[in-house]
């Protein structure tokens, strides 16, 4: 049977090639999912982390314990808490980076030995901390001895810098604790041998900072232990802390409930809840599994189309191959292979090739991951940070899914076509009529359905507005719409092909030539055939019209929104001195700033505009009812501020540069937000007067209502304890900063950058440390950008719609190609009558282009017409989806033409590669042949 | 008895593995007009060979093809084409229907190859009365019996008025009866139609039908009977 088989399959290579590649790309797909899921969760955590730890500048996976060891109870919390903290590691399944144990007796009765004139008792606390020896560096004296006391028995020990000068000892210096002794009776003498520092002071190991730690004596850790702890602790109380550092770069995300579970455990549950004093991680953990869901939801939904067109093209091949096959198995059937026997022939190629299909899908998975990973926009990948794939066992859950629903697609049809004996066959191979689904008006109900869907969407945008804000998973009714309005109108569109081409032959009835009234005859009676390929050609078309929009339109609003928030390229503002403290001394004289030296941003290279821009975010006004409302005041300086930013025309009643030009003319005039004039009736010309933070006034003629003006949000959008969405008002004025310098005088501003096109900020970060500026904020906007790029929602969604459209692209160009070479080696015989009667060679290729253009570019055309009102209706319902509560500027639709001409050229090769196959095949066919064909 | 076509000297070599096989040995022949002329043989005896030849189908390997005093053999493909066009006609042995169209419609098909002008209904329906089936003329190929499309075939392929009608065993895939019939049918035609028809045939029961009878073995031309 298995020599059968791949004789078989051999001798139709081209067909099992597609139906590999169909296998291939089924089950690197569906790996895919799983594996660019579980390295963008990782990536997400670690970035969940490496934030914190910039933003704290504190280790972000860390337990801290402290404790007393009381002396009635003789040890036994000490023990306790050593075997806890080091099963730790074992428990949250992490990696010790560092395990710090501090113990500590305090003495607050210890004098010098030696005569001095201030021997008042000094507190002192006798301790260890664990490791101390390989952090620091002896700046004066010496280490305490490996026996840890000097032949006196002084037990040597050595402090840091600051302990020095705060219990004002001096190296060499020896004291007697008299609060307390030895367990033996015999006091506790200590020397001070040497003062050491931290050798790096970064090292997360100083999570007890040496300058906290004023009246700290450190020992030798077996002396310490041996003398006050293990069966002498009852002698003692001690203070015990207990520091766990754990490395974070190996957390992976299927860790996260783990450590929620275990952290929910340790405050809650463990006997040693009180002692924990810090779990600042699972905040960062908490933070990232909030946004888990979205994504996996979201990433999910936006590859199932493209995993339904798998299965579709499987399937499509399958049958052509059965269509080809008939005869062979109604062959078998009638020399006695019974129905089982043809079936598990058929099951098992399935099987053969589906397992060969996990052996490159797998691979080609993880391939389809990294170029996902690196889109950061429609078709383009210019993200370099790579992803760590890794082989999970959910990839393998998925890849086995994956394979199964390929042996199944493959296998179902064997089980009609096992039936079909050479009787039957002869009589069903008369012309069909109509496809099963144009009997059930399948193309109607699909379009019903998602024009549904569409009223439904845009008649509740807002609630949709509100569940993306408030993070929940994209709604899949959402997209499910999308993609039925895409295939119902594919399908109707395909319903009505034959009439149009019914129509055109009608038209010149008389006049067609031979080839051409041949093709029309084809197309009319079996264009049916071809229905399938259409509607793949159709789906291609359109979907990927589709794609291109949604994925450029939702990243660039995005961009843009963010563009605009932040203002320019860079906003940065210096920490300002002043007289401050000589204000305090001295009543009389006036508070006021230094400014720094402006004229240092001309060496800021790169830098083409830059500008003063004022900002008090706090001021107020007196609002309704004369109510205190806050207002945002910004001084500009309007030629700079025009120089340095930028604001679409489109967005604004008058162009931009009026709106500066209207205050440049007027020294005493202001700009207001629109929200005054319309919620609160202001009008041009009135007089507006407005306070700062500090509550000095200020105040100018309104010259102009503006809608949208850098860094300006209309409303500010939160999120309430309930959950609810809260929409507040929010002010803006825009003012002279000469005017407002002359009201206030000259107080801290920012410096708003425009850089040079192409150029990167390195230059900015150079300045600042050239210039020794100490800065208050800055904000790079290139760095912003970037985050909005590498977000994993977005990414995502632009890797997983690159990557469709590209397996897209792929099944469409195979499939119409063996499609066509298929139908054409079916015809030969037909083409050899042809000949035969005479038609020449280019008219053979005239009737097949004609069937081309009949079948292929009226798909094209379909596919590009329904595209263009799919991503019209729905991409703005889909941006609603993917918005945040920050989204300020109006949602517009981004269409970029060179998707479309790349669409469109890759569809246009496919098509002149097929002609051109179809050229060679009708060119080298050989009439005689061809007739003989017919006879066998 | 005036010939439509004479054969001189044709030779056709195949190239197979180790050396070249003649499948045609300088055949000389000579084809009366308005005569039904039978290639008979068995299989493999080149008599389809011989016929695609005559008919501007495929090449001797040496030898000519007279008609009209002229040597087809060397006539350009355009030529050789619009021969095939208009003066001649073709029936198969396997059913060799277009598909897609109805009897009526592949019957008018020859006469817009043939690019004859003017009103076809006339002539499309005497040519698919005369073969029987002027009842069945909206009919498709797959609605029709074996026999039936045969004779939809043999009208097509008279349709245009050809001056040859070459048909290559056009009776194998029909039961005897149908095959005498048809065998008949074009006998009268080549007086009713003024049609010169050569055919092939290896069944010996229809040799009495021919006018001319040309015995053909492994390429050679044993016996030749008027």
């Amino acid at each position: 049977m298995l020599g059968v088989m791949v004789r078989k399959m051999w001798h139709k290579k081209w067909l099992f090639f597609c139906l590999l590649l169909g296998s291939v790309l089924l089950v690197a797909t569906a790996a895919s999912y799983p594996m660019y899921r579980n390295a963008v969760y990782n990536r997400m955590l670690q970035d969940e982390f490496d934030d914190y730890l910039k933003l704290n500048g504190e280790w972000p996976v860390a337990i801290d314990m402290i404790t007393m060891s009381q002396k009635e109870e003789g040890g036994v919390t000490m023990n306790n808490m050593e075997n806890f903290t080091e099963g730790l590691s074992d428990r949250l399944g992490l990696t010790v980076k560092e395990n710090i144990v501090y113990y500590a007796v305090v003495s607050k009765e210890a004098y010098s030995v030696h005569d001095r004139e201030d021997n008042d008792a000094k507190g002192m606390r006798l301790s260890y901390m664990s490791g101390l020896p390989e952090h620091i560096t002896m700046v004066e004296g010496e280490m305490y001895s490996e026996d840890g006391v000097d032949e006196n028995g002084y037990v040597e020990v050595i402090i840091s810098q600051n302990t020095l000068l705060n219990l004002s000892v001096i190296v060499g210096e020896c004291y007697e604790f008299e609060d307390f002794t030895y367990a033996d009776g015999t006091p506790v003498k200590i020397k001070i041998n040497g003062v050491y520092e931290a050798t790096d002071r970064n090292d997360f190991y100083w999570q007890e900072r040496p300058e906290a730690m004023g009246t700290v004596l450190m020992m030798d850790e077996d002396l310490f232990r041996e003398s006050f702890t293990g069966d002498n602790a009852r002698h003692y109380n001690l203070t015990c802390k207990y520091y766990a550092l754990f490395e974070y770069e190996d957390i992976v995300a299927t860790q996260a409930v783990h450590l929620q579970q275990e952290a929910t455990y340790l405050l809650e549950e463990s006997a040693y809840r009180s002692t924990i004093s810090d779990l600042d991680f699972i905040d960062v953990v908490n933070n990232y599994t909030s946004k888990e869901s979205r994504i996996s939801t979201t990433l999910f939904i936006l590859q199932v189309p493209v995993m339904l067109l798998l299965c579709a093209f499987l399937f499509m091949i399958s049958c052509q191959m059965y269509e080809m096959e008939r005869n062979d198995i109604s062959v078998m059937k009638s020399r006695g292979a019974s129905r089982g026997q043809i079936f598990r022939l058929y099951l098992y190629q399935s099987i053969m090739l589906s397992g060969i299909g996990v052996l490159g899908g797998l691979p080609l998975g993880s391939v389809f991951c990294r170029i996902l990973g690196s889109a950061d926009n429609f078709l383009e990948f210019g993200i370099r940070r790579e992803l760590t794939v890794s082989y999970t066992w959910d990839v393998f859950v998925y890849a086995f899914i994956a394979v199964g629903v390929s042996v199944l697609i493959m296998t179902i049809p064997a089980l009609k076509h096992s039936k079909v004996s050479i009787v039957n066959l002869k009589q069903q191979k008369a012309l069909k009529k109509k496809s099963w689904w144009e009997k059930c008006f399948l193309d109607i109900i699909f379009l019903g359905i998602s024009v549904y869907g569409y009223y439904n969407f845009s008649k509740h945008t807002s609630s949709l507005l509100e569940s993306a804000v408030k993070g929940e998973a994209l709604d899949p009714l959402l997209y499910v719409s999308s993609s039925l309005f895409i295939l119902g109108f594919g399908m109707l569109l395909l319903r009505v092909q034959p009439l149009i081409v019914k129509l055109i032959y009608l038209i010149g009835r008389k006049r067609w030539r031979p080839a051409s009234y041949a093709s029309f005859m084809e197309t009319i009676k079996n264009g049916r055939k071809q229905q399938y390929i259409m509607l793949f050609m159709i789906l291609t078309v359109s979907l990927g019209m589709f794609n291109a929009v949604s994925a450029r339109t939702i990243l660039q609003n995005t961009l843009n929104n963010t563009e605009y928030l932040e203002g320019a390229d860079i906003v940065m503002q210096e920490v300002w001195e002043d007289n401050l403290m000589e204000t305090k001394m001295n009543p009389n004289i006036e508070f006021q700033y230094y400014e720094p030296d402006y004229s240092r941003f001309e060496t800021l290279e790169g830098a083409k505009n830059y500008t003063k821009v004022f900002i008090d975010t706090r001021g107020y006004f007196a609002g309704a009812s004369n109510r205190r409302s806050a207002v945002e005041i910004l001084g500009i300086h309007t030629k700079e501020f025009g120089q340095v930013t930028h604001l679409d025309d489109e967005l604004l009643a008058q162009p931009y540069y009026q709106y500066l030009n209207d205050l440049a003319v007027a020294p005493n005039g202001v700009l207001l937000s629109a929200n005054f004039r319309d919620k609160l009736g202001y009008a041009v010309g009135d007089y507006f007067t407005f306070n700062n933070i500090s509550g000095e006034s200020a105040g100018g003629l309104i010259v102009g209502f503006f809608d949208y003006w850098p860094t300006y949000e209309p409303e500010v959008v939160t999120i309430d304890e309930n959950g609810d969405i809260v929409k507040n008002d929010n002010y803006m004025v825009v003012a002279h900063l000469s005017t407002l310098q002359q009201y206030w005088g000259i107080t801290p501003y920012q410096v708003w950058i425009d850089m040079e096109e192409g150029k990167s900020t390195d230059a900015f970060y150079e300045w600042v440390e050239e210039n020794d500026a100490p800065l208050k904020m800055y904000v790079d906007r290139s760095e912003e950008l970037q985050k909005v790029v590498e977000d994993p929602l977005l990414q995502g969604m632009n890797g997983v719609l690159t990557m469709s459209f590209i397996v897209m692209i792929i099944l469409c160009a195979v499939g119409y190609l063996i499609y066509w070479i298929m139908s054409i080696r079916s015809r030969e015989l037909m083409f050899g009558v042809l000949r035969a009667f005479g038609m020449h060679k280019g008219e053979v290729l005239h009737m097949l282009t004609n069937e081309q253009i009949f079948s292929g570019f009226y798909s094209i055309l379909s596919g590009i017409a329904i595209g263009t009102v799919a991503y019209q209706l729905f991409v703005p319902i889909l941006q609603t989806a993917y918005s945040t509560t920050n989204q300020v500027l109006p949602l517009t639709l981004i269409t970029q033409t060179s998707d479309m001409v790349r669409l469109y050229s890759v569809v246009g090769i496919t098509m002149a590669v097929c002609l051109l196959v179809l050229a060679i095949i009708v060119f080298k066919m050989n009439i005689t042949k061809a007739l003989k064909l017919g006879e066998e | 008895m005036k010939n439509i076509a004479e054969i001189i000297g044709v030779s056709r070599a195949f190239s197979v593995s180790g050396g070249e096989f003649y499948a045609l040995k300088n055949i000389n022949l000579e084809i009366p007009e308005n005569k039904l002329t039978i290639l008979r043989g068995k299989s493999g005896s080149g008599k389809t060979t011989l016929m695609n030849i005559i008919g501007a189908l495929d090449y001797p390997t040496t030898g000519q093809i007279m008609m009209d005093g002229r040597d087809i053999v060397k006539m350009s493909d355009r030529k050789r084409e619009k021969l095939r066009r208009t003066q001649f006609g073709f029936v198969f042995q396997s059913v060799s229907l277009i598909p897609t169209m109805n009897a009526y419609q592949n019957v008018e098909y020859a006469l817009r190859m043939a690019g004859i002008k003017g009103n076809h209904k006339a002539r499309v329906e005497e040519c698919l009365k005369m073969v029987g089936l002027g009842g069945r003329m909206t009919h498709m190929p797959s609605e029709l019996s074996g026999g039936e499309q045969q004779r939809v075939a043999i009208a097509r392929a008279i349709a245009h008025r050809p001056r040859i009608l070459f048909a290559d065993e056009p009776t194998a895939e029909l039961d005897s009866a149908m095959a005498a019939e048809v065998t008949e049918l074009f006998k009268r035609m080549t007086s009713q139609e003024n049609v010169t028809i050569i055919m092939t045939t290896h069944d010996v029961g229809l040799m009495d039908a021919g006018d001319v009878i040309v015995e053909l073995k492994d390429g050679e031309q044993v016996c030749q009977k008027q």
